[in-house]
Formats: C-alpha cells, sequence, structure tokens
C-alpha cells in the first residue's frame, strides 16, 4: 500500500475519520501535455459512513477510489487510513475494493470465487470454505455455492462479488459503480441489499457514481466533484431517514439540489 | 430466488431416446463401411484388399502369439515419451514466450518454421543422430508435438484477461499465485487442446519413424508386413491402431475434456 500513510490512531481519531485525504493531486501524461486529473482534494469520511463521490464522467472520481484504494499512488498528498498500520489491521483485510463489472472468474463456483479473496492470505482451506459459505448466505446466495457464473442471471452474479469482497470482513469497502451494468429493478434490490448489510458489519463505504438518485438513495454524505481538472465542490449531508424512495419529496428536493451542483 | 436463475441451468435430461438413435447410426454406418469392404473385396486378390473374414483372422494371430501387445504397448511408450518431453518443454516455454512480449517477438518466427519441417525430415534427421532406436521415435514424436504445444499455450497467454489480474493485485495477490489462479486456468483449454493435437500428431508420425528407424512397434511390423506382401496383416495393424485412437480419445479425452471445462457454456447444447 505505497500510497498510504500508515497510522494508528486514537480513540478520538478514530471516532472522528476513517479516511482522511489531504492535498490529493494526480496527473496522468497522456501524449504531450500532462492531464490533471485531482487536484487539491481534501476531504473526511467518518467511519460506518456511506459517502458517494458523484461527478459526472472525467471528474476523477473512479481515479480518487484508486488513491484511496492504494492501487494508484497520488503525486502529492497523503491518504490516511485510520487504523492502518497497527497490529489487528491487516491492509489487505481492511480495505476492499469492488468493480463496476462482477469480474467472476468464469472457471470457479460462487464459493470458490468468494473463497479467491481469502486466498491471497494463509487462512486454511477448510476456514476459507467456512467463511465464504457463511458470506454467501450474508448476500441470500445459499444453495448456488455450486453454482457457475454463468448459470447466475447479472444480479447474483452480482450478490457473488457483494459477497467476495464482504468475505474478507472489510472495515471499507470501495465500490466503483458496482451496480451500474445491472437492469433498474435489480439495482433497487441491490441498494436495499447494500444497506441491509451495512446496517450489520457497520463497514465504512465509499461508493462512486454518476447517478444523482443513486447517490441520494445510498449516501449519508455525498461529495460532488466538478471535472478538469476534479476537484470536490461541496460534499452534501444527507441527513434522511431509512428506507429511503425516490418518490419521497425529501429525496426528490436533495435530487434537484445536487443536480444543480453537477 | 429460485426463479431468478435462467432456465439453461436446470439439468438437461439428455433424452435416452436420443442416444439410442445415435448409437443406432453409428452402427449402421460400421455396418455400410464394412459391408462395401467386404463387397469390393470380392472381386480382386486377397494380397491387394484382403476381406474382413481374412484380417480378423490376422488380427487373432498376431493378438495370439502376443505380437499385438508387444509392439502396441512398444509404441504407446514411445509415443507417450516424446509426447511428456513435448509438454515438458512446450508448456513453460509457451507461458514464457507469452508472458514476455519482447522474448515471443523474438522467437515468433521459429515457431512457424518448426511446424512446416515435415515429420520425415525429423525422421531422417533423427537416425542419422540416433541410429535405429527408440531415441529416434522418441525424437521425432517430440519435435512434432512440442512446437504445437508451444503454439496452442501461447495463444492462451495472450486471452488471459487483464481485468482478473487487476482483480488479483487489488487482493495483494503474489505472482506466483496470480500464475496459478488466473494463468492456469485461462491457458488450460488451450492446452489441453494442442495436447490433444500433440498425441494425435505423435502416433502418426511415430509410425512412420518406425518404419524406417527402428526395430521394434507397429510402424516396424506394418513394414514387415507389407514387404512380405502381408496385406492382411497391414489392416490388422491399421484396424487396431484406429480403435485405440478411437477409445482414447472418445473414451478418455473427451470426458475429461468435458468435465475440466464444464464451467464453459455450452453452446450447441442451448
Amino acid at each position: 500500500m505505497d500510497g498510504l500513510t500508515q497510522k494508528t490512531c486514537t480513540d478520538t481519531e478514530r471516532a472522528s475519520f476513517a479516511i482522511r485525504l489531504e492535498g490529493i493531486s494526480k496527473s496522468f501524461s497522456n501524449g504531450r501535455e500532462p492531464l490533471e486529473v485531482l487536484k487539491n482534494i481534501n476531504l473526511i469520511i467518518a467511519e460506518h459512513a456511506i459517502v458517494g463521490l458523484l461527478g459526472a464522467s472525467g471528474s476523477g472520481k473512479s481515479t480518487l477510489l484508486n488513491i484511496i484504494s492504494g492501487i494508484l499512488k497520488p503525486d502529492s498528498g497523503q491518504v490516511c487510513i485510520c487504523g492502518a498500520g497497527s497490529d489487528e489491521f491487516n491492509e489487505w483485510r481492511a480495505i476492499s475494493y469492488m468493480f463496476q463489472d462482477d469480474r467472476l472468474l468464469p472457471w470457479r463456483t460462487a464459493i470458490r470465487n468468494v473463497e479467491f479473496a481469502l486466498e491471497a492470505g494463509s487462512l486454511p482451506k477448510a476456514e476459507r470454505a467456512r467463511r465464504s459459505r457463511e458470506t454467501l448466505r450474508l448476500v441470500q446466495l445459499e444453495g448456488f455455492e455450486e453454482a457457475f457464473p454463468y448459470q447466475l442471471s447479472g444480479g447474483m452474479r452480482s450478490r457473488v462479488a457483494l459477497a467476495r469482497s464482504l468475505v474478507t470482513d472489510p472495515r471499507i469497502l470501495l465500490m466503483d459503480e458496482p451496480f451500474s451494468r445491472l437492469d433498474a429493478q435489480t439495482r433497487t434490490l441491490m441498494h436495499d441489499e447494500l444497506l441491509r448489510i451495512h446496517q450489520l458489519k457497520r463497514m465504512t463505504v465509499v461508493f462512486v457514481t454518476h447517478d444523482v438518485a443513486e447517490a441520494v438513495l445510498l449516501g449519508d454524505q455525498v461529495a460532488v466533484m466538478s471535472p478538469r481538472p476534479g476537484t470536490i465542490r461541496e460534499v452534501v449531508d444527507i441527513p434522511l431517514g431509512r428506507p429511503r424512495d425516490i418518490t419521497q419529496p425529501e429525496v426528490t428536493s436533495y435530487i434537484q439540489r445536487l443536480r444543480a451542483l453537477i | 430466488m429460485a426463479e431468478l436463475i435462467e432456465e439453461r441451468t436446470l439439468v438437461r435430461p439428455v433424452s435416452r431416446k436420443l442416444r439410442l438413435d445415435l448409437l443406432t447410426q453409428r452402427m449402421v454406418l460400421v455396418a455400410v463401411v464394412g459391408g462395401i469392404w467386404w463387397l469390393s473385396s470380392l472381386s480382386v486378390p486377397h494380397y491387394i484388399l484382403p476381406g474382413p473374414a481374412r484380417v480378423w483372422e490376422a488380427l487373432q494371430l498376431i493378438a495370439r502369439n502376443g505380437d499385438l501387445w508387444i509392439n502396441l504397448g512398444i509404441t504407446f511408450w514411445r509415443v507417450t515419451i516424446g509426447f511428456v518431453f513435448g509438454t515438458l518443454v512446450g508448456l513453460p516455454f509457451g507461458i514464457v514466450l507469452g508472458a514476455n512480449k519482447r522474448a515471443g517477438d523474438f522467437f515468433e518466427p521459429v515457431i512457424p518454421v518448426l511446424n512446416t519441417v515435415s515429420s520425415a525430415i525429423w525422421a531422417i534427421f533423427a537416425i542419422i543422430w540416433f541410429g535405429i532406436s527408440n531415441a529416434t521415435t522418441i525424437f521425432v514424436v517430440f519435435m512434432t508435438a512440442m512446437p504445437l504445444i508451444i503454439t496452442n499455450v501461447w495463444q492462451g497467454t495472450r486471452t488471459v484477461n487483464a481485468d482478473f489480474i487487476e482483480l488479483a493485485r487489488v487482493l495483494r495477490m503474489p505472482d506466483w499465485k496470480v500464475m496459478t489462479k488466473i494463468y492456469l486456468p485461462t491457458i488450460l483449454p488451450h492446452f489441453f487442446s494442442g495436447a490433444r493435437l500433440a498425441f494425435g500428431f505423435g502416433w502418426r508420425v511415430s509410425l512412420v519413424a518406425e518404419t524406417i528407424g527402428s526395430s521394434s512397434g507397429v510402424g516396424y511390423r506394418l513394414r514387415q508386413a507389407a514387404d512380405l506382401i502381408r496385406t492382411d496383416q497391414v489392416f490388422a495393424w491399421t484396424l487396431t491402431l484406429v480403435i485405440m485412437m478411437a477409445t482414447i480419445e472418445m473414451g478418455i479425452l473427451k470426458p475429461l475434456e468435458n468435465y475440466l471445462f464444464r464451467w464453459k457454456k455450452d453452446a450447441e447444447e442451448q
């Protein structure tokens, strides 16, 4: 995790944030001149929060997510993950990443796909299988352990991918437009599923989306990003109760407000 | 949840009737070919085209005196050794050439050249280098199988999905695990079809090698029978080979492939 400042945090810090971004900038050299993708991003994400990174394409929101995950290194600035570097905090277990597509390995059954996330570590095989089975039950896929990806519907594949990112019991779950390839109905189901699991597991969730409604329905907070170079225009709190529904007037008014900001 | 699962996942009951139909068809085919053979053999001398009965007798003769099993065993052993060496060299080479672009670009012209050199030429070289010995046949099988396996494995490495590599990286998987958990399963189907091809070719070229560079084996016996104008024995040996190859193909390789690659959507079954 090169991009991370490893940090053991005190109890007060833990109460105040899970992720802290300080002055993150990133450029890609695209041909002749460098393209500035992110410019001086500062953001504090509280523990247990669900935070949306909302922006049009080109606003650098996926890049920012990759920087938080450690896949990408920022040119300047710091990523602090609270608790990183402490003994009980094992990096690859602490942060999970869910891709835009389900990215299931076609030659593995559902349960073996979930186990894949544990195979980088050194858990014994039986323990890996036990945890994977349990996580598949959590995403309501009991009975489909031995199914191959091609035998599953889009929604079910998405559940397997979700189980794979949850099986390591992450403190932080990063999601890159995770349900954008599903149909509207299935997407709503997956939103409910994510929120239900969040109630149980209380992991911090950072998700990237270009869908304003999705941001409002899921987020405790939404960071609105503006493009070229990507900056955070405003962080909007959404203190609405759950379950939220697109037809509720409060939800609609937040959607309009955010839409005006993009 | 259950209704979400798509229909094609439900176990297809392979209809018993369909299977029986297929079996009947195959038997009719064998009967037709056998019938044509028998009819044609009636009007020509037996040293040109022996009839089924004569060939059956010849087959019984070589089976009874042990000739059949000994020579079949020797040839099988040589093919297997050549094939195993071909795999041991071809598999790692294919992976390295596929994974390392510079090495791949450099060696790219070698494979087509190896593939175009006739097995007969390898056989002649083998006789010059190894004389009349087991090594001659093994070498020819090796030189035929190895480029085939390299080519297929190499192509396989090109189909490795970069997204899966990224997934493994995000999970902080070490390189060797990426190799065994992403590369190998992707390459396996390609390797398998290459190996099947190589084994089949190996059998064919082993006979060529044995006819000119050996004093035992099916190929040697074939030439001997031809020299003595024992056409019935030539037919008997040929028949044995055909039956053996068909058994290996349908009895071992095909079921193994079906099992190993059961995760693939089977286009023709939908």
